[in-house]
């Protein structure tokens, strides 16, 4: 995108750019319960254990260092300074662009664009709508973090959660378990015989995450991924085929494509689901986040909490002042 | 009608009971009437005395015994326990859950295997007494239960977190609305109507919803409700002396599940059985999953913690002591069981983390000596810095973390090869190979024959 920030820059930001109503109140709410970590050299978040009485002092603190990365704990400690007596942790998703394992754009391993933004600005809207709408979870932010989006949730139920809990939940919103399909018959009498069904047919709850996400992922194949379970020929035929997605005809597409190999394309879909977003992330309760306001110096991007998330455009609101004053055959094309 | 007290220990019948019971001097008496109400019990074994549990501690102790026999004996048969699920018991079961919850409060730490195996068993019980009444009785019954238990037409999911969290019950096996579980029909109706085209929406809820789904939350919640109050008497131990017929009682449920488990221990299964290649042995390193073969080489500084304290540690205790343990679940099993002395562990398993830890970049107890602590305490011996059987059971035996676990927290080590296909735990793969191993044999000496002489205990 635009390249990695000078010093100079990232000087200019901070003093001229950077104010402290950037900082969303959910960060600036509890501020000194919290830990700061901090990248001075572009080498990872070294500078840690920081805690600041109030943002005010962090103010000052960024001002004066301009540092190439800063990050928040998701923690609350009583302790910050030591990371000691926990309390409780906001609940992330996080989504990165570079690593969706399904990208309809043409970038690069690593790279960003337009595109994969924007995809990734819709799974994230689409993980929401299920944390809001399904689970009936409160007080969800969304940041743009530079290369994709950062979901923080601050549900109390959910910052009490241990690690397991919040994998469960992860699954089940990623759409990462192939949903059940074999349940017992009611009728005492006909104990023997299940019922079966195949998730598409179940248009509510559980089943109905789990088709939405498998129809997103199809229809944004471009057929050159290594999919585990997916060989080329099977890859070929869902291409081939995905067109009676477009009208929900699910059946044909699975009679197209048989009932075995259909099986496989349920079951690695549920991985792909789960590798959509960074796991290790979201079981963390100790984890530090990029701080929304600062900057993305590897990128020159800013951090910034997404307040219209239907269509959020990062590069209206998330470029800094000093990428567009670059002499012009700098400022990166939008690859 | 059938009472909640048939089902619910905790609801205000069955508190009555409990409270009208203050002489606990009684518990070792021949009861009468206990005897009659077993004797009348349809289909109940009869044919020895030693079926009939003629006081409360009996009772007590048979009610262990059923579930141990009802999970591991092949042989077992329902008319030995047929008391266990005529509703006249009620009264009995009532007294006899209290008393055995304190017993165990007192004499084991959270979480021991003792501990867990009534809560296991008391669900069971709630499953075996719902299948014995009929459809119209179990559905008014499980309606009050769930009541009494503050959940009617739906509930919000998170009131039940900590049964999701302990995967009693999936997330996703549940249907979720709008932060709510519709358990109701009417509920389910209401929200889902236009959606089933072609299918009675009514049917759809027998199937999807029905009873299945409000048992298995009432069974958890009871469960759970169990724990804690077994977690609320140790909270106030200290405080109340517990009666003397509690302490005795406790002595003989430790006897009891000792003997019990002894007799049903897979520990040393047979060569010739199936599942009979879990016997246990000196580790195989070529045995190894992918997985481990790269812990073991050593982990770079993003998760190395995971990969050596929760993943090595499991996988290596396991893999040593117990490889059966999920074809034996619910078996409730502690190092000691099987290393009695503490000898293999000290000698073979933890040299073998510990190297691993050194492995690392940068080493791992060079900056965090604690993680030490942290891998004696996933073996089970509490936050201590060597295993000693004094602490024994202070922790839980971390079970070996699945591969679908490993694919989260730790992707980079997952690289999967032939040996893969079809499991879902690097334990199973080690058991997998290993066979393969010896049947081809390619075993190191001391692992070919079954009986391997340095192991100890299980006898
Ligand atoms: S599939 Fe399982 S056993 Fe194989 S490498 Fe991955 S985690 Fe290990
Ligand atoms: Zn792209």
């Amino acid at each position: 995108m635009f390249g990695k920030s000078s010093v100079k820059e990232r000087k200019q930001f901070y003093r001229e750019e950077w104010n402290l109503k950037d900082l969303p109140d959910f960060i600036t709410d509890e501020l000194p319960r919290r830990e700061f970590g901090f990248d001075h050299y572009g080498r990872g978040p070294n500078d840690r254990y920081k805690v600041f009485k109030n943002p005010d002092f962090l103010r000052r603190f960024l001002k004066s260092k301009s540092p190439f990365a800063a990050y928040i704990s998701i923690a609350y400690y009583r302790n910050p300074r030591s990371r000691e007596d926990w309390q409780k942790a906001e609940y992330v998703f996080d989504v990165d662009a570079k690593d969706l394992p399904i990208r309809s754009c043409s970038c690069d391993e690593g790279e960003v664009c337009e595109e994969c933004l924007g995809q990734s600005l819709e799974i994230v809207n689409n993980l929401i709508d299920t944390l809001d709408g399904d689970l009936g979870l409160k007080n969800i932010h969304l940041i743009y973090s530079g290369r994709g989006y950062h979901i923080r949730i601050l549900d109390e139920d959910m910052m009490l959660a241990d690690s397991d809990l919040r994998g469960e939940v992860l699954k089940y919103v990623a759409g990462a378990t192939v949903p059940k399909s074999s349940y017992p018959n009611p009728d005492p009498s006909m104990a023997a015989s299940n019922f079966n069904f195949q998730h598409f047919t179940l248009p509510i709850g559980y089943h109905k995450i789990f088709t939405d996400r498998v129809k997103y992922n199809i229809q944004h194949l471009k057929g050159n991924e290594k999919i585990d379970g997916i060989n080329p020929k099977l890859l070929k035929d869902i291409i081939k085929f995905r067109h009676f997605l477009d009208e929900d005809a699910w059946g044909l597409f699975k009679g197209n494509i048989g009932p075995r190999r259909y099986n496989n394309i349920v079951n690695a879909m549920a991985n792909v689901n789960l590798a959509t977003i960074d796991a290790k992330v979201s079981i963390d309760i100790k984890r530090i986040l990029r701080l929304p306001s600062s900057l993305h110096s590897k990128v020159s991007m800013k951090c910034v909490e997404v307040e219209n998330r239907e269509n959020f455009d990062p590069f209206k609101y998330a470029v800094p002042k000093f990428v567009h004053e670059r002499k012009d055959e700098e400022v990166a094309v939008k690859k | 009608m059938v009472e909640s007290s048939f089902l619910n220990p905790f609801c205000d019948e069955a508190l009555n009971i409990v409270r009208n019971q203050a002489d606990l001097s009684i518990v070792f008496d021949v009861d009468s009437r206990l005897v009659d109400i077993i004797s009348f019990s349809p289909h109940q074994n009869l044919s020895d005395e030693s079926y009939i549990p003629e006081n409360i501690i009996n009772l007590a102790l048979k009610r262990i015994k059923w579930y141990i026999e009802r999970k591991n004996n092949k042989e077992y048969n329902s008319h030995d326990y047929a008391y266990l699920f005529v509703e006249d018991i009620s009264f009995y079961d009532v007294i006899v859950f209290h008393l055995t919850a304190q017993a165990i409060a007192y004499k084991f730490n959270f979480n021991s295997r003792e501990m867990r195996l009534f809560v296991q068993s008391q669900g069971q019980i709630i499953e075996d007494r719902l299948g014995s009444l009929m459809l119209s009785e179990k559905r008014e019954l499980t309606e009050d239960i769930l009541g009494e238990l503050m959940v009617s037409g739906t509930v919000e999911w998170t009131f039940l977190k900590d049964i999701i969290s302990s995967k009693k019950l999936s997330l996703t096996d549940l249907l979720i609305d709008n932060g709510e579980v519709i358990l109701d029909r009417d509920e389910f109706i209401y929200r889902f109507e236009d959606k089933f085209e072609d299918r009675s929406v009514s049917k759809m809820y027998d199937v999807l919803v029905g009873d299945n789904v409000k048992e298995e939350v009432l069974k958890n919640l009871i469960m759970q409700k169990t724990e804690e109050y077994i977690q609320n008497i140790q909270e106030k131990s200290h405080l109340i002396e517990p009666h003397p017929s509690i302490l005795t009682l406790a002595d003989e449920i430790e006897k009891t599940i000792d003997e019990e488990m002894t007799k049903y221990s897979t520990f040393y299964a047979n060569v010739n059985s199936p599942g009979g290649y879990m016997e246990i042995g000196k580790l195989v390193k070529e045995a190894f999953p992918p997985c481990i073969k790269n812990t073991i080489e050593g982990v770079s500084s993003g998760g190395r913690n995971d990969a050596i304290v929760l993943f090595l540690t499991s996988f290596a205790s396991y893999a040593r002591l117990y490889p059966g343990i999920f074809a034996n679940e619910g078996a409730n099993i502690k190092v000691s069981d099987i290393d009695k002395n503490l000898d293999i562990t000290e000698r073979e398993i933890l040299p073998l983390i510990f190297e691993a830890a050194d492995n690392c970049t940068p080493p791992l107890f060079e900056d965090q000596p604690q993680e030490k602590i942290n891998i004696i305490s996933k073996l089970g011996f509490g936050m201590h810095s060597e295993v000693s059987l004094e602490h024994e059971g202070e922790t839980k035996w971390y079970t070996p973390m699945s591969c679908e676990k490993v694919k989260i927290h730790l992707p980079q080590l997952c690289k999967k090869d032939k040996g893969c296909k079809g499991i879902n735990n690097p334990l199973s793969y080690y058991t997998r190979a290993k066979w393969n191993l010896k049947k081809e044999g390619k075993l190191p000496d001391s692992n070919q024959s079954g009986n391997n002489s340095n192991s100890s205990g299980g006898d």
